[in-house]
């Protein structure tokens, strides 16, 4: 295929140290300082968005205002979302704020069942926000924690990189199906926030893949723009409708446009000469 | 990616252990449905000549079978059933006679790769690689075959595509005895991959998803096998056994007579479909879930009237060996082979009945547990035929009410069209289609 046969070009080229594309990336590390310096700000601005919305989000919890919680649940997630890779290397944090109750075995019943998915069971299914107060403080603390933990993080470049792929994995293997947010039907806006995540770490590398490979940059620029233009559709109010609302065909373009920029954006690294 | 000639050269062999492996390739894509068992294969080696410390274990002749990709029909219709199946059903990102096309394009690129083995690319090690691997760097043709079919829905959802449909395909709607599930049905392709092993019908469907992530999306799937056979003692054809325990495929029509599969498989031009569909069938796929345990509580005779043959011979009610061809003239009652057995409903073997036959070619399976603790297992039934109408169509609805329905339970499957096959090197997977439509009178969108 084609896109295999530029891979192994440029693999060619990364190997054996020709001129072109390997020789601009004798010092990868040079030329991401500034890319990863973006990016942490990124990051930060979406943490402490975290922390903002998440106060608010489990203050409605706490004062027992069930409409307000339930609007609140969706758009506090999507910062994390969109910073999930990085959430990701603490894996405690990441399992206490955002696990699924399938997690666990005992399921929703599982004592060990905390964060944002044991707030939106209780909210949804049980159209309560009775006993919820500890899950939420401890929600708070946590993404608290996160947030200290990350500002004395060194970012590892290939991290960060691979961060686009991994969002694209997730979309791909639980966001499509409608399963994460299985109780509030409030996927799109994670898909979308992921989505976002991935588009932020590619554009701030596009212009160090740019030039060696503008087929690649414009594959996966058309591939994000299927993506976004096709949850436009569905967008309502401040964020998008129920799941459940989207339609077969448009479930089809999204899986496919999602899984391509999965493989695509998993050769950024290695085009970026990360290891 | 173009089969790399150079690099599917085989190690050398001594030459009379070339004519054995090959000999051993031959007898394993013979009318057996399978091929020897490895240790049938090892017991061959030591009888006729001494082994090497270093030999390759003869599993590789089968590895190095391989089937042709190209052909005027596509291969594993009437190839010979080897051992390990697998059909997928796929929604396709299509929306242009550009993009199927390209589609298309692309799906025969690969599967003239994997059929025919090669190496795979090996990239710098910073790079995923470009093959899983699961069969290592060399790939052997390992007899797979890859079939290319296309569902109904592909033509409906698309005004550009409706009017060449072929004329017979349709969605598959829910017989009586049917519990389908509609996340286990329909599509708008399906891909059926048979090989050796079900390594290799994995590994191309992967290779398949990561190639053309950008046009497939996987819908469901279902992967079975055939057991192996050993012959029998006095060299006759026996069929392998469904999960029931009953011979399966002895009355299927001859696939190795052309003039036969000419009438009973492949679009012609006495069919009435569009000139594009000329050298494809209809493939119907059926996912029938057995109640085993039940089944397996059925005395042995009651077992033999429901299918009307006997159980461990494979033979008729009425006959001696597999081979033997029910009289049902001179059982007009049903005394001997009930009226309503699976086989004599399916086919009455009256003259008219010549017009419905089929040509079956399934493959059993085994999922797990049922949320009843039930085994999950079952026949992935898959049958070819040039007329849908006259072919599945009739002879189900002729087996509608059977007593065999109270142990077996359709959940899934779908009707696709086969693609006709692709001619020569060069030519691509449905390009008479593609023509067809480059070349049809006004544009709707
Ligand atoms: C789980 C489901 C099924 C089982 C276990 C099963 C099993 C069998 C067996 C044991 C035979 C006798 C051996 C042979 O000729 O192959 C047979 C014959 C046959 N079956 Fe089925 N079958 C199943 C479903 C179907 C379906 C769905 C169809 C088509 C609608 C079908 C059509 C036929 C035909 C046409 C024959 C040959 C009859 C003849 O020419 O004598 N079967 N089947």
């Amino acid at each position: 295929m084609k896109l295999n046969r530029l891979l192994a070009g440029s693999a060619l080229a990364l190997a054996v140290g020709l001129p072109g594309l390997a020789a601009a990336k004798v010092e990868p590390s040079l030329e991401l300082v500034q890319p990863l310096a973006d990016y942490k700000i990124y990051i930060s601005e979406k943490l402490q968005k975290l922390v903002d919305d998440t106060t608010a989000f489990t203050a409605a919890i706490e004062a027992g205002e069930l409409d307000k919680a339930k609007a609140l649940y969706a758009p506090t997630r999507a910062s994390y979302e969109a910073v999930e890779p990085v959430a990701e290397l603490f894996g405690d944090l990441d399992a206490a704020i955002d696990a699924r109750a399938d997690d666990f075995e005992k399921r929703e019943k599982d004592p060990n069942f905390t964060g944002f998915h044991r707030l939106e069971y209780g909210l949804w299914e049980k159209d309560s926000t009775k006993g919820l107060a500890p899950v939420a403080d401890k929600l708070l603390a946590d993404v608290t924690e996160l947030q200290g933990r990350v500002v004395d993080l060194p970012l590892p470049p290939e991290k960060v990189v691979g961060g686009a792929a991994d969002l694209m994995n997730e979309v791909a293997a639980s966001k499509i199906s409608g399963e994460e947010d299985r109780y509030s039907h409030s996927d799109l806006w994670d898909f979308q926030a992921n989505v976002d995540g991935a588009e932020k770490i590619f554009e701030l590398v596009e212009p160090l893949v740019a030039k060696d490979d503008p087929a690649f940059v414009q594959r996966v620029s058309a591939n994000f723009k299927t993506v976004d233009d096709t949850l436009a559709k569905y967008r309502a109010g401040q964020g998008f409708e129920l799941y459940d609302k989207l339609s077969e065909s448009d479930r089809t373009v999204l899986s496919a446009a999602v899984n391509t920029l999965a493989e695509d954006l998993a050769t950024l690294r290695g085009k970026l000469g990360l290891n | 990616m173009p089969r790399d000639d150079s690099s599917t050269s085989k190690p050398f062999l001594a030459t009379d252990r070339r004519r054995l492996l090959l000999g051993l390739g031959a007898a394993a894509g013979g009318t057996l449905a399978g091929s020897l068992c490895p240790a049938q294969a090892a017991r061959a080696g030591t009888t006729s000549e001494a082994e090497h410390v270093a030999d390759a274990p003869l599993g590789t002749a089968r590895l190095q079978q391989r089937q042709p990709f190209h052909g005027p029909h596509q291969a594993g219709i009437v190839t010979p059933r080897p051992a390990a199946g697998l059909v997928a059903a796929f929604d396709v990102v299509v929306q242009s006679p550009a993009d199927l096309e390209r589609l298309f394009r692309a799906l025969t690129v690969r599967i003239a790769f994997l059929t025919q083995g090669g190496r795979t690319p090996q990239l710098d090690p910073k790079l995923p690689p470009a093959d899983s691997g699961i069969l290592g760097p060399e790939i052997e043709p390992d007899n797979l075959t890859i079939t290319v079919g296309l569902g109904a829905a592909l033509f409906e959802n698309r005004p550009w595509l409706r009017p060449f449909k072929p004329k017979h395909l349709q969605r598959m709607a829910g017989f009586p005895n049917d519990a389908l599930d509609p996340e286990l049905c329909h599509g708008d392709l399906s891909i059926q991959f048979c090989a050796n092993t079900p390594d290799s019908n994995i590994h191309a469907l992967r290779d398949l998803l990561k190639n053309l992530s950008d046009q497939l999306v996987l819908r469901w799937l279902q992967d079975g096998s055939v057991p192996v056979v050993a012959p029998a003692a006095d060299g006759e054809k026996q069929s392998a056994r469904n999960l029931l325990g009953f011979r399966d495929g002895t009355a299927n029509p001859d696939s190795g007579d052309p003039a036969t599969m000419a009438r009973v498989v492949w679009v012609g031009e006495a069919n009435d479909e569009p000139a594009w569909a000329r050298g494809g069938s209809y493939q119907v796929v059926r996912i029938i879930r057995m109640l085993v345990e039940s089944w397996d509580r059925t005395p042995l005779g009651e077992q033999q009237r429901i299918f009307g043959r006997k159980k461990v011979s494979g033979a008729p009610l009425d006959g001696r060996t597999e081979a033997d061809v029910p009289d049902y003239a001179a059982d007009p009652d049903g005394r001997v082979t009930p009226l309503d057995s699976h086989i004599r409903r399916a086919n009455p073997r009256t003259p008219e009945a010549r017009e419905h036959l089929i040509l079956r070619r399934p493959f059993n399976y085994a999922n797990g547990v049922t949320k009843s603790r039930q085994l999950e297992q079952g026949l992935l039934f898959v049958c070819y035929q040039a007329d849908l109408e006259k072919g599945f169509l009739t002879v189900q609805g002729r087996l509608d009410g059977e007593p065999l329905e109270e142990y077996v339970k359709p959940i899934g499957g779908g009707y696709f069209y086969a693609l006709p096959g692709v001619p020569r090197p060069g030519d691509y997977l449905g390009r008479p289609l593609v023509e067809a439509l480059a070349a049809r009178p006004s544009t709707p969108s």
